[in-house]
Formats: C-alpha cells, structure tokens, sequence
C-alpha cells in the first residue's frame, strides 16, 4: 500500500466516522429490517429510493453499506430467541441458537451473534481491503464445476444431521431436494412440477418456506408449552453477566470466528453465490473440524458462531467483484450498482483510480458500521432476550402473524402466506415424528443452486459427466470435499477407542 | 313579459335522455378528470439492479412529472421473463392504473418458444424507451480478443457462448452467425444480464452475447467485438463492426427494445386514461430530462428512441416469426 492510499484511507475514516449521525439511525434500521422476515437490505433500499438518491454520494453511500451490515446482522436476532430465520443468509443460525435460547441462554446467545457479526464482518472487511486485488480473481476460478463441490460441502450437512436417525434424515434430505426442483429449468425454461401454479414457476419461494418450516411449525410446538424457555433451562432474569459471558466465550474462539469468516469472505467474492451457501457450508466445516460435532445442534457456541460469521463475512465478500469488476456479488450490492450509477461513479478496474475514495469510502464505510454497531448492539441483548420470557399464548400468534407478513411480503402474492403455513404444518409434523425440519430446509435452499451449476456444468459439456473433474481447482475441492467428510469419521472413531482404553 | 313554455313528449324524452347520458357518464368523466389519483404500479419481469430497472427509474424520474404520481416498480422475474407476464395479465387490474415494462426482443421471443397462458394480443406495447442492437463480447482478460480468434478457437473446439437466456435475439444473431461461418457454438443460459456479463468477465464461457446497452454499462471489464445490428455508438462498443458488414451477411437487426405495455381491454375500457398515458409517454421524450437523467443511468444517448403504438405492434409481430423459425435450435427440441 502506497503512501497516497494510505492517506486516501485515513482521510475517508474520519470523513465516514463524521457520518455518525446517519449510521446510528441506520444501524436501528437495518435490525429492524434484517429481524422482520421477508424484508432485507436490498428492498428496504428499493423502498427507500427516493430518499437514497437525494443524498449525496456519501451520505448514500454510508447509508446503503451501514444498512447492509446491520440488517444482516438484525436477521440473526429473530432466528436466537423464536426461531425465525429472517433470510436465507440466517437459515443456519437457529440450528444452535436457538437451542441456546430454550435452554435461557438467549442473552449469551445474542452476545455471541453480535461479536462474531462484528468481528468477522470487522476482519472481512479490512482483509478484502488489503487483499482486493487477489479476492477479485477468486471468481475467474470458481466456475460451475468448482461451486458444485461448494455446494455439496453444504449439502453434506444433511448426512451430519441425519446421524442421529440416517433413514429419517436423508428422507428429509431428498424431500427438500425435491421440493427445490420445483419450477422452471434453467436451460430451457421449462416448468417442471408446478402443478400449473403460477406462483411457483420461478420454484419454491424460499422466504416462505423459511418461515414455514421453522417459525410456524415451531410456534406450533410452543403453543404446547408455557414459555419458550425449558422448564430445566437456567434462571431466565437478564443481566450483565450474560452478555459479558456471552463476549467471553466468543472472543476465546476467535481463531473460529476468523476462519469461519474467512470461508464467508471467500464465497461472498464469487458472483451469484451467497450468505446461505456461505453459513451453511461454514456450519458444515466447523462440525467437520470440531473435537466435539455432537454438540452441534444442541446449543454450541460454534454452532452459532459459524453461520454468523460466516454471513457477515459475505457482506464485505460481495463488494469485492463490485468494485474491481463492475459485477455485483449479490442482490444488494446489485441495488447499490444502480444507486451508484444514478450518481455517475462507473464500477469496474478504474474505478480505483478515477475516484479512488469512492472505492475505499465503501469498505470504510463497512469498518467503521460494524465498530459502532458493537458498541450499540451489544447492550441492547440484554432487553432483546425478554423475548423468550412472553408466555406462548401471545408469542406463538405474533410469531404465526408476523412470519405470514413476512412470508408475503418479498413477493406480495397470497399464495406466499398460504405456502408459508402449508410449509408450517410440513414442519410440525416432520418435528412430530422425528424428521429434522433443517435437513429438508438445506435441500430447499441449496438444491435449486446445486442444480443450477450442474445443468451448467452439462451444458458445457455436452453431456459428459466427466466435466464434474476436469479442473484442477474443481479436483482439489473434491479430495477437500472427501477429506472433510472422512477425516470426521476417522476422528470419532480415534476419540472412541481413546475413550473405550481407559474403560478396558 | 311572460313566456309560457309547454314541454311534450319529445322534448320530455329528449331531456330526460341527455340527463341519463350525463349521469352515467358523470363518474367515467370524473374519473378521466381524476386520473391518476394514485400511483402506477408496473410490473418489471427481471431482477431488479438489471438494465430494465435502470431504464424504467430513469424513464419514470420524468414521466412522473408530466403525469402528476409517481411509479411503483414491482420485479417479478423468473422463466425467462414469463413470470412477470403471467402475473400481470392473470392477477393485475386492467384499469390503466397498472403497465408492463418489459423488452420487446427476448420477451416476446419467448412466446413463439412456449405459448403463455393468456392471449399475446391480449396486452401490446404502446411507447418504447429505448432500442439497442444486441453484440458479442469478451472478459478483458479472456484469451480470444478478436473475432479471428473465436474463429480460429471454434474450428477446434465447440465454444461456450453465455447469454441471457436461450431465446434472446442475440442468441438468435449468434446462431445465424455460427451459420454462415461453418462453426457450431454451444450457447448456455447464464439468467440474466448481470450473470452473462459475469460469464465472459470471469471466464465460465468462451465469451457472451447480450444487449449492447448492458455491455457498455459493464465498462472496460468487457471488450465488443460484434455488433448484431448497427453500431451507432462507435467507441462505445469498441467500433465493433456490425455482423453484416464483416461477414457479408443480410441479418435483420437482432434488438433489445424496452417499452411500456398495458392490457388491451384497459385501453379499450377507459380511453380516456389510455390517452393520458399515451400523450405524456410522448411528451415526456420532448423534455431534455430525459435524455440527462438516461445518461445519468449508463445509457446511450443514441439509444434513447421513442416509437408508438404501430412501430411496437410491428416490433412484437417480428419477433413472434423470428421466434418461430429459430424454435427449434433454442429450445433443444
């Protein structure tokens, strides 16, 4: 880094630090936003149009990015204490989260949500700021071929969960799969079990099917109860000491919150990737490569650091191929593209040296939203954590209500809140007989996108399956794929026999 | 002086018809008066932050003004743009208080490959914003810069070739040109402008074909080679040359062209507001507004072409037979 960037960098963080007063308001937004499902950063942006382009660049500009961060982080709230994965970026979030916040563990929960947000957005950003020249070629590697080991890295986790009950499991598993396929191909455009229903021929919505699964079939499974919180869980009064601990055991794994967002970043730079691939593939790893996997799922801390991580990690990720290349990384950052546009900046190589500070104003802008964004947030769990003390007879409705509003709202069609609650009692009844409702959910989200590259990869090839190893990139991801699904195995086997030693 | 006036039967009649008229026509003139009194709401069949979106917030930032309310866009796409469609003919209102702004060349191409569930002539163009010949282009980093060297790569080797989506017009001027050279180009479908750009940048294809509008707003990370039509931009498109001339071809021009469009029985329903919308459509292109605030989008001033309702209906009609004489190579049947 030369002297002049260098210069350039301090003198657009204090001009971004002297924007305090749009990034506080904004940041409040952005949680309200990121927490109410359906609504993100990219519609909010859409709605708020107007007022975005009657701004100056800058104030835009840090609006936009302060947004971004924030919502993505409110979306994880919702997703600790009831269970509703605002997006598909929070969809891996609830798998430890929430079981923290039954066993009133909410409040440490969140703790641990917003310093492995903040820190791994924080770390993302500053890395994709140092490293941008190298990060923006990530995706003249990762082609379709490569991303169909990507995916099923995050596919794979359907095996892991299914451990407990592989039949039920994989059943599971291939249901979501098969509710993914739903909708048009992607070659020929053909509808293919849509049942000649409009409304799912660009395939299963996935918000609806979010709230559906998890939300409403999890409100339907409080109802049966008094409070969310187990009757066994711990004293439930909120105090400083949560949050505090809640801080404690997320910064002693930060070599977890700095790995799992660097997976994060890295997926986040190739275009059309996103935060879902990102925190399931980061959950699928961080279980993989853990001394203790069969505490995934029952309230690990690692269980929840990973997925937020990793999504916040996308967040920086996505500017990336913006920047450099002129290509957004994802849906917002494409919003940003046209706002940005509207103000006469052309992205794309010389964008660094035509107007530089616009480039690096925009990861400043990043850096100094997730700084604040600890020093406000953080606090606030404490209160957010109440939450899970509202006895059911009022929670399970406002859950029910909310998620059907936020099941309509991406889309504004009806059938959307009806596919919601049909999703809802698919749920109740897969957590009734012992189906894991995230298992079908991978298949869900990851399917289409699996899918996708597949096709893709075919296509190319006129129809030779041996495409799927004809790069060599694509062929290390594959012995990474297979270690990572073997070397598990071995490790449990090693730590049993240790364990049984001792016992002989 | 007194008048005495006698009213018959005729008169009666007369009357009494002329009071009937006014009062039925009372709300249909109040309405014509009132229109709008609230927003439009359009239906986009892409993915919002694409080309259509850009052209759509930079039309209606003045259309709304000689209008008197604002546009409420609402992105709807999915299966090659036929979502949108299908929602705005099954589920909109047809009461001028809801258009399309869709693009004439591929969306349109998409009926001849699967018929729709509504009637085509059902709905028509009624003002187009811009024109723009589609164009072949590669990464600035990809190995073929030049025509001869795609033509040299493909007598070797079946070259991938991203576009939009399989029925496109650029996929059609990629099909006539494979053609005439002799050379068979494998075309997949990378949905959508960002994702085609995104292909021949990072290298996922050989190169790509698209319209040339989202080719220059992708600035210096592409380089055109050929344009499917003529290239009235110049440096713009890199001076590429159009198809006809380097190759000595009698191509049609493949085009993108984005246009408004309502129901045909909103139009035939309330003339009133259809006139309203037709007469400011057309005044909107006389204010110089326009033209800053398409420039101020990334589009090309000399795309900026206004065409009515008969230009628009001849446009669709061609693209329907284009369509159906290239169905079979675009739809793998």
């Amino acid at each position: 880094m030369d002297s002049s960037t260098a210069s350039i960098l301090v003198e657009v963080f204090f001009e971004t630090i002297g924007y305090w007063y749009i990034i506080v308001p904004t940041i409040l937004l952005g949680l309200i936003v990121g927490g109410i499902p359906g609504f993100s950063a990219a519609n909010t942006i859409i709605i708020l149009m107007p007022l975005t382009l009657a701004l100056d660049l800058q104030s835009g500009l840090v609006f936009m990015i302060s947004l971004y961060c924030s919502a993505r982080m409110g979306a994880g709230i919702p997703a600790i204490l009831v269970n509703i994965p605002g997006t598909a970026g929070a969809a891996a979030t609830p798998l430890d989260g929430y079981p923290m916040a039954k066993q009133g563990k909410g409040q440490q929960a969140l703790a641990i949500s917003f310093v492995a947000s903040c820190i791994g957005g924080l770390l993302t950003t500053i890395i994709a700021l140092a490293t941008m020249p190298i990060l923006a070629r990530v995706g003249f590697y990762m082609h379709s071929v490569e991303m169909i080991v990507v995916m099923l890295f995050g596919i794979s986790l359907i095996a892991s969960i299914a451990a407990q009950d592989m039949v039920k499991g994989l059943i599971a598993g291939f249901l979501g799969l098969m509710i993914g396929s739903i909708g048009t191909d992607v070659v020929y455009a053909t509808p293919r079990g849509t049942f000649g229903i409009l409304e799912l021929y660009d395939g299963v919505p996935l918000i609806p099917a979010l709230v559906g699964l998890f939300a409403v079939s999890e409100a339907f499974v409080i109802i049966e109860k008094r409070v969310i919180v187990n009757h066994d869980g711990e004293p439930k009064t909120p105090n400083w000491g949560d949050t505090f601990d809640g801080v404690r055991i997320a910064l002693k794994r930060w070599v977890h919150i700095v790995w799992t967002s660097i997976i994060g970043l890295v997926i986040g730079v190739i275009p059309g990737a996103g935060a879902s691939i990102a925190s399931f593939v980061a959950y699928q790893q961080s279980r993989s490569f853990s001394k203790t996997p069969e505490l995934y799922g029952t309230g690990h801390p690692e269980g929840l650091i990973a997925p937020e991580s990793a999504n916040n990690g996308v967040t920086s990720g996505t500017l990336v191929p913006l920047l450099v290349l002129g290509i957004p990384g994802g849906a917002t950052a494409a919003i940003m593209l046209v706002v940005m546009q509207f103000h006469g900046v052309s992205f794309g190589p010389s964008l660094f040296e035509n107007q530089p500070k616009v480039g690096y104003g925009m990861f400043m802008a990043m850096a100094v939203s997730y700084v604040i964004m600890f020093l406000t947030i953080l606090p606030l769990s404490r209160y957010m954590s109440h939450v899970t003390t509202i006895p059911t007879i009022y929670l399970a409705p406002m859950i029910i209500a909310f998620t059907l509003v936020g099941g309509f709202v991406p889309r504004e069609y009806m059938f959307d809140m009806y596919l919601a609650l049909a999703f809802g009692v698919l749920g109740y009844i897969a957590r009734r007989t012992g189906y894991h409702v995230a298992a079908i959910l991978i298949g869900v989200i990851l399917g289409p996108l699996l899918e996708k590259y597949f096709l893709w990869s075919l296509k190319k090839s006129d129809g030779d399956i041996m495409v799927l190893f004809s790069s060599t990139l694509g062929n290390i991801l594959w012995v990474a794929f297979a270690l990572s699904i073997i070397l598990p195995i071995v490790f449990g086997m090693r730590r049993k026999r240790k364990f049984e030693v001792p016992a002989e | 002086m007194s008048m005495k006036q006698t009213i018959n039967r005729r008169t009666l009649l007369g009357t009494g018809a002329a009071a009937a008229a006014l009062t039925l026509a009372t709300p249909a003139l109040v309405r014509a008066n009132t229109f709008p009194d609230r927003n439009i709401s359009v239906y986009v069949p892409t993915s919002e932050g694409g080309g259509a979106d850009r052209n759509f917030r930079a039309f209606s930032s003045v259309w709304k003004e000689k209008l008197g309310t604002d546009f409420e866009p609402g992105f709807y796409p999915g299966a090659s743009g036929r979502v949108g469609y299908e929602i705005y003919m099954g589920k909109a209102e047809p009461d001028c208080y809801n258009l399309i702004f869709g693009n004439m060349g591929p969306e349109v191409l998409n009926w001849a490959m699967q018929e729709p569930s509504f009637d085509v002539n059902d709905y028509f163009y009624f003002g187009q914003v811009d024109k723009d010949p589609c164009c072949l282009f590669v990464g600035a980093e990809s190995p073929l810069q030049t025509m001869d060297d795609i033509i040299a790569a493909a007598k070797t080797r079946r070259l991938n070739v991203g576009t939009s989506r399989m029925a496109h017009p650029a996929s059609i001027g990629l099909l006539a040109l494979g053609d005439k050279l002799g050379v068979d180009f494998n075309l997949i479908p990378l949905q959508g402008g960002k994702g085609t750009v995104a292909g021949a940048v990072t290298g996922e294809v050989d190169f790509s074909v698209l319209t040339s509008g989202s080719v220059i707003a992708a600035g210096d990370s592409v380089k055109t080679l050929l344009v499917f039509g003529d290239n009235i931009v110049g440096e713009a498109l890199d001076n590429a040359p159009s198809i006809n001339d380097a190759y000595d071809m009698d191509l049609p021009e493949m085009l993108s062209a984005r246009a408004f469009g309502i129901h045909q029985k909103a139009a035939d329903d309330f003339p009133d507001r259809f006139e309203l919308l037709t007469s400011t459509f057309r005044e909107t292109f006389d204010d110089p507004k326009l033209m800053e605030a398409y420039v101020a989008q990334k589009g090309q001033p000399e795309y900026l072409q206004y065409a009515g309702i008969e230009e628009c209906a001849a446009f669709k009609q061609s693209m329907l037979e284009l369509g159906a004489r290239y169905k079979s190579l675009l739809t793998g049947a």
